[in-house]
Parts: structure tokens; C-alpha cells; sequence
């Protein structure tokens, strides 16, 4: 089996790093990508501090980008907003946009911002949560939304990442588990595997971004 | 004739915040399989809790239905206001096999 990852754990505060590290390993994870608003040191091997972006100026989202860029092993941006979607995969210094569909899965994925995100090697995320804390019409809905996303993201080949949002123990699932989950909406058995290896494994290592920082000079 | 369908056994771990009664967990297993596969998904799944104690347990199920059970199970996320995640241990044919190479303690009404 490759070695899993769960990236975009959003950690409370009150929860040890190492604990949940400790936990993800018992459910078949090698490390975890927790994101936080700040960029902190990771003292753990297996634990990877990234930032998440946050915010609703395109302005701001450079400036951060700016201040966080190979600083930080993982750069998130919660999207949800359109302008801020396109921003966001516009820029290959981003790895994965989060929440792409906003809050409440009514946003879509454009043609447009998908080739965008192709072409700059940003991860798109999969948050199996919004399915694991939905019921009747509104997990049909999200499901409906994911089957979309993943047809067009294959079409333009985009790469999926499969998460949970895990705050605390109880959110991490295993990935035999997240692979039974990310069916429920079409993606095959390889490409959810892929999703929780070769893909955070690769946003880790910068192995999408390669080449990409002599283009920057 | 009849044909017996093929069954398997599904050894499961639960964290919980604190202790879940079997009947609870039955109700929940089944609440998130019905939601996710209604009424025919449940009919073939030939879904049944064995057996669950101390945060450990033996499910059986139809062998056609086993990423059905897994998905229904990565879908709880709280029993009794309790907060849980559900990791599957080992799916077997039978329940020697899913409690092969396991050394955790068993619930009490089963043995190896």
C-alpha cells in the first residue's frame, strides 16, 4: 500500500499536533498537513504545518501569499467566493483550494478556473465532511455537486485531494473508508487512492511546482 | 433451492468521547445505511451487529455490500450525542478470519 496522507486538518487548539498524529497512524496515515492561519514550526516528523488563506480581498490573498510562499510546507486557500476562487488558481504558489463551492455548495467550478488550476498544479479539495455531516436533500445535493466537480476536473485534469476538515480525533476517517466514501460520488477506487497519496505526498515535496520557482526569477 | 448468499464479517474499531450501548450503535449503523441506500440498499445488505463491546465489534453482511457497510460506517459521526469515528480492523468470510492476526481484547460473548 502507498503511504497516506491527510492534509487540511484544521486542528483545535486544545488538541496536541502529536496526538492527532498519533491517531491518524493508528487509521493508516503516515503524516498530517495541519492548516492554520499562522504559520507555525513543526517539531514532529510527520507533522506538516502549512498555512490555510483566509479571507475575502483579492488583495489581502496576494499580500499572504507573498509573506507565507516556501515558507511554509503547505499553502492552502479557502475559496468560496468566485473572484477569490479565480485568484487563488491563478496563482502556482497556491497548493490547494479548499471549499470551493463556499459554505453552502451552491458555487460551481469554471471551465476556465479549472484549466487555471491545471496548468499551476493547485489541488483541488474534496471535503468528505460536508457529505459524513449531511442528511437526505442536502448530502443528495453535495453529492450532486461533487459528481459535477469530478467530471469536469477530470476533463481538465485537475487534481483531487480527498480530506475530512478533521478538528479533533473523531473527524479523521481511514483511507479504505474515504475511498468507500469518494465512490459515493463517481471517483474510482486508483484515483481516490492517488488522492491521498501521490498527491499530498507530491504537494509536500513540491514535485507539482517543480520548475516553477526558476519562472519566478 | 435456495442459495445461502455469501457473508462477511467486518471487525470494527470505535473511538468514542465515552461508553456507546450496543443497541444504540445498532441503531445508528443501520440509520446511516438506510440514508445512504434506503430501503432496497438495507434489504440486500443482510446488515446485522454480531456483536459490540468496549469500543470493539463484529459486523456480517452481504458480500456484495461491503464498501456499502464501510461508507454507511465512515458516515456515523455521533451516537448518542457522543461524538465517534469508526475504523474497520479486518473483512473476512468467516469470524476466525476477521479475528485472525487481532490482539486486542474481544467483546465478551465472542472468542477466537
Amino acid at each position: 500500500m502507498p503511504d497516506f496522507f491527510m492534509l487540511t486538518v484544521h486542528l483545535d487548539p486544545e488538541i496536541p499536533a502529536e496526538e492527532m498524529l498519533r491517531a491518524a497512524n493508528r487509521f493508516g496515515y503516515k503524516g498530517i498537513g495541519i492548516c492554520s492561519e499562522h504559520a507555525e514550526p513543526a517539531r514532529e516528523s510527520g507533522i506538516y504545518r502549512g498555512v490555510e488563506i483566509r479571507t475575502n480581498s483579492v488583495s489581502e490573498l496576494k499580500r499572504k501569499l507573498r509573506r507565507y510562499w516556501s515558507k511554509v510546507p503547505l499553502l492552502a486557500v479557502r475559496g468560496g467566493d468566485k473572484k477569490l476562487n479565480m485568484a487563488a488558481v491563478k496563482d502556482y504558489r497556491v497548493d490547494v483550494l479548499t471549499n470551493p463551492c463556499g459554505e453552502d455548495w451552491r458555487g460551481e467550478l469554471k471551465p476556465q478556473m479549472l484549466e487555471l488550476a491545471a496548468r499551476n498544479g493547485i489541488a483541488i479539495e474534496f471535503n468528505l465532511s460536508a457529505i459524513i455531516g449531511s442528511r437526505r436533500g442536502e448530502r443528495a445535493h453535495i453529492l450532486r455537486q461533487m459528481h459535477e466537480n469530478l467530471e469536469l476536473m477530470r476533463k481538465y485534469g485537475v487534481m483531487p485531494l480527498l480530506a475530512t476538515d478533521a478538528r479533533s480525533i473523531y473527524d479523521l476517517r481511514a483511507p479504505r473508508e474515504m475511498i468507500a466514501i469518494a465512490a459515493l460520488y463517481g471517483m474510482e477506487r486508483e484515483e481516490a487512492i492517488r488522492a491521498l497519496s501521490e498527491i499530498p505526498a507530491g504537494i509536500l515535496t513540491r514535485r507539482w511546482k517543480k520548475g516553477r520557482e526558476v519562472e519566478r526569477l | 433451492m435456495m442459495m445461502r448468499e455469501k457473508r462477511r464479517y467486518i471487525l470494527f474499531e470505535m473511538i468514542s468521547e465515552g461508553e456507546v450501548e450496543k443497541h444504540r450503535l445498532q441503531n445508528a449503523i443501520w440509520d446511516s445505511f438506510y440514508s445512504l441506500y434506503g430501503d432496497t440498499g438495507a434489504s440486500r445488505s443482510r446488515l446485522w451487529l454480531v456483536c459490540y463491546d468496549s469500543g470493539i465489534g463484529l459486523l456480517k453482511c452481504s458480500h456484495r455490500m461491503v464498501e456499502d457497510v464501510r461508507a454507511a460506517l465512515a458516515c456515523i459521526h455521533s451516537v448518542n450525542g457522543m461524538r465517534v469515528a469508526i475504523r474497520v480492523i479486518r473483512v473476512s468470510g468467516t469470524i476466525r478470519g476477521a479475528l485472525k492476526s487481532y490482539s486486542g481484547v474481544l467483546p465478551r460473548n465472542i472468542s477466537r
